[in-house]
């Protein structure tokens, strides 16, 4: 079964063509270089972008699939959660396309899309299937949840941030130390020449519970970052790794938490901050078992997930139209 | 058989037809309100059934383009797109404004259709015959009513989505220039887009898939810009009849 998928949730345009929820035959992504140069996501921008690059980038996908319209059995877009000026792009291209190609359509969440990243691949060989029961730790810009994946279309959510997303934490600290956007791999190239032990600062660490909070670590950093300003130029490799680890510690320690007391059969990440090397060393060193991560491209938003993720909700539920997108979309 | 599908969700009001060159077959107009996205496609089914069109005779669309709410023209414009590409059909844009004008180029009388903006603006243009040929006289204009009515000398029609508030204002300002279209004669309905669309069509103008945009007029800004204000329709008591000079 072959889906056309779509992903405009957020800053990154994706249509793929995935084959059997895991066979990438087209996976076209353009991301919003504009904002760059706000340092941050203005949802009407991104809205605007999804628009101009729908269209070229399905034209784009069903060529270098070698397809057309007709060889493709069901079509997929994420319905929330995300921007919604951006998602309404890319679910109203989707639901119109599966109309007038008489094909069905299949809502998905963008979260979900992410875990599924974990069965997708590219190659002629292929990778054995994730074992469930699995935790799954998803880390962008846009979100940091803890999610507990049961078996097919089975999710829990155990735990998200309760203000800032990873991400964001890491692009408001490269900000203020002059490093560039996106933050996660400017901190993680400084941090290498860095002291993680520099400077103590709070870990990102709520008690008894599986929920984040970077805001006190984003303002602990801050109040370091002044203080260290008068007296002398900032050391920001030491600064940038010691703020990397009080993160990572976090992150790293409650997802192993969960493996343990849910005794899962694998890990897996996803996100874009999944590409921080540091992040998935300390998770490796915690949990005992092979963390899986999807490549830096499938760990990104982008269509092929959303693919992926259609295809085991149409085998293990069945197509369903939504009444809408949502900014807030639950977990199933 | 051919049939081009019209689609407008430029505001709080919605409307969908379906029209095959000589007829309007159906035509849905509705306080869609922020629920464009729930409502257009079963709205789209529901008159694709009723007319009993098969979807293999849908090979053109017409959508409405704005100036209108950003979020709202880009929710019919990118399923327009998607139609278009699954149907194989041809694709035009038009105006909201120009949609909103061209039931009364028979008046013969200069007409503004007025959209709300939010933050008390309007978005307006003005039409008017010029050598028997309906045209739009002016730029895509987007400012409060004080402004819009200083390009005012003459007897103006005024047709959109006009509050109690703003027509008592255009009184004001413009005592009897100011004529004002009946509540049905005043809505947009997407039976003009349609017909509209398709004589575009028929002069050989498609959009390039996937080139299409909104007409944006106002930039975007950094601030809250996703869901632009809007403000209600005209209540059922105005009803003004058309056209009629005021004291
Ligand atoms: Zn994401």
């Amino acid at each position: 079964m072959r889906i056309l998928a779509f992903e405009t949730s957020c800053d990154e345009t994706g249509v793929a063509i995935v084959e059997d929820g895991r066979r990438i035959r087209a996976n076209a992504v353009a991301t919003q270089l504009v904002h760059q140069r706000t340092g941050g996501i203005v949802p009407e921008v991104a809205a605007r972008e999804h628009l101009r690059a729908i269209d070229p980038l399905t034209d784009q996908a069903l060529r270098h699939a070698g397809a057309r319209l007709g060889d493709i059995d069901a079509i997929a877009a994420t319905v929330g959660p995300g921007l919604i000026g951006a998602l309404l792009v890319g679910a109203n291209y989707a639901r119109g396309l599966a109309l007038a190609a008489g094909l069905p359509f299949i809502a998905v969440n963008h979260l979900e899309g992410h875990v599924y990243a974990n069965w997708l691949y590219e190659t002629e060989d292929v990778p054995l299937e994730p074992e469930l029961p699995a935790i799954v730790l998803v880390v962008s810009g846009a979100h940091s949840d803890l999610v507990l994946m049961e078996a097919h279309r089975r999710f829990r959510l155990l735990g998200r941030t309760i203000d800032d997303a990873a991400g964001e934490a890491f692009d408001k600290v490269a900000r203020l130390l002059g490093l560039g956007f996106p933050g996660g791999p400017e901190i993680e190239r400084s941090a290498r020449a860095g002291d993680p032990s520099a400077y103590p600062l709070p870990k990102a660490w709520l008690a008894d519970r599986y929920d984040f909070s970077f805001s006190g670590l984003k303002t602990a950093t801050l109040r370091l970052v002044r203080s260290l300003e008068e007296k002398g130029p900032v050391p920001v490799a030491d600064v940038a790794a010691s703020f990397q680890r009080a993160i990572v510690e976090a992150l790293a320690e409650k997802t192993a938490r969960a493996a343990a007391e849910h005794g899962v059969r694998s890990v897996m990440l996803g996100g874009g901050v999944a590409a921080n090397g540091r992040l998935r060393s300390e998770i490796e060193r915690r949990i005992g078992m092979p963390l899986r991560v999807p490549p830096p491209h499938l760990c990104t938003d982008n269509g092929a997930m959303v693919g992926a993720a259609a295809f085991f909700a149409l085998r293990h539920r069945g197509a369903e139209m939504p009444v809408g997108v949502r900014s807030n979309l639950p977990l199933a | 058989m051919s049939a081009l599908l019209a689609l407008d969700t430029s505001t709080e009001w919605a409307s969908v037809a379906l029209f095959d060159g000589k007829t309007v077959l159906a035509e849905e107009t509705w306080h869609a309100q922020r629920r464009h996205a729930e409502e257009l496609f079963p709205t789209i089914e529901r008159l694709l059934g009723h007319t009993r069109t098969p979807l293999a005779s849908l090979d053109r669309v017409a959508v409405a383009t704005g100036p209108g709410s950003f979020t709202g023209l880009r929710v019919a414009i990118a399923a327009a797109e998607g139609i278009a590409r699954g149907a194989g059909a041809a694709l035009v844009g038009i105006s909201t404004l120009d949609v909103l004008a061209y039931p009364h180029a028979s008046s013969k009388l200069r007409t503004c259709p007025l959209l709300p903006a939010g933050r008390n603006e309007f978005y307006a243009a003005f039409y008017q015959e010029r050598n028997r040929k309906w045209t739009r006289r002016s730029p895509f204009i987007v400012g409060p009513i004080v402004d819009l009515c200083r390009q005012i000398g003459t007897h103006t029609l005024f047709v959109g989505e006009i509050t109690d508030d703003t027509e008592a204002n255009l009184r004001d300002l413009l005592g009897p220039l100011a004529l004002f279209a009946a509540p049905a004669a005043r809505m947009r309905r997407a039976g003009y887009l349609a017909e509209l669309g398709w004589n575009e069509l028929a002069e050989g103008k498609p959009a390039a898939l996937g080139a299409l945009e909104p007409i944006y007029v106002r930039q975007a800004s950094v601030g809250a810009t996703i869901a632009q204000p809007f403000t209600p329709p005209p209540a059922d008591d105005q009803a003004l009849g058309l056209p009629k000079r005021t004291a």
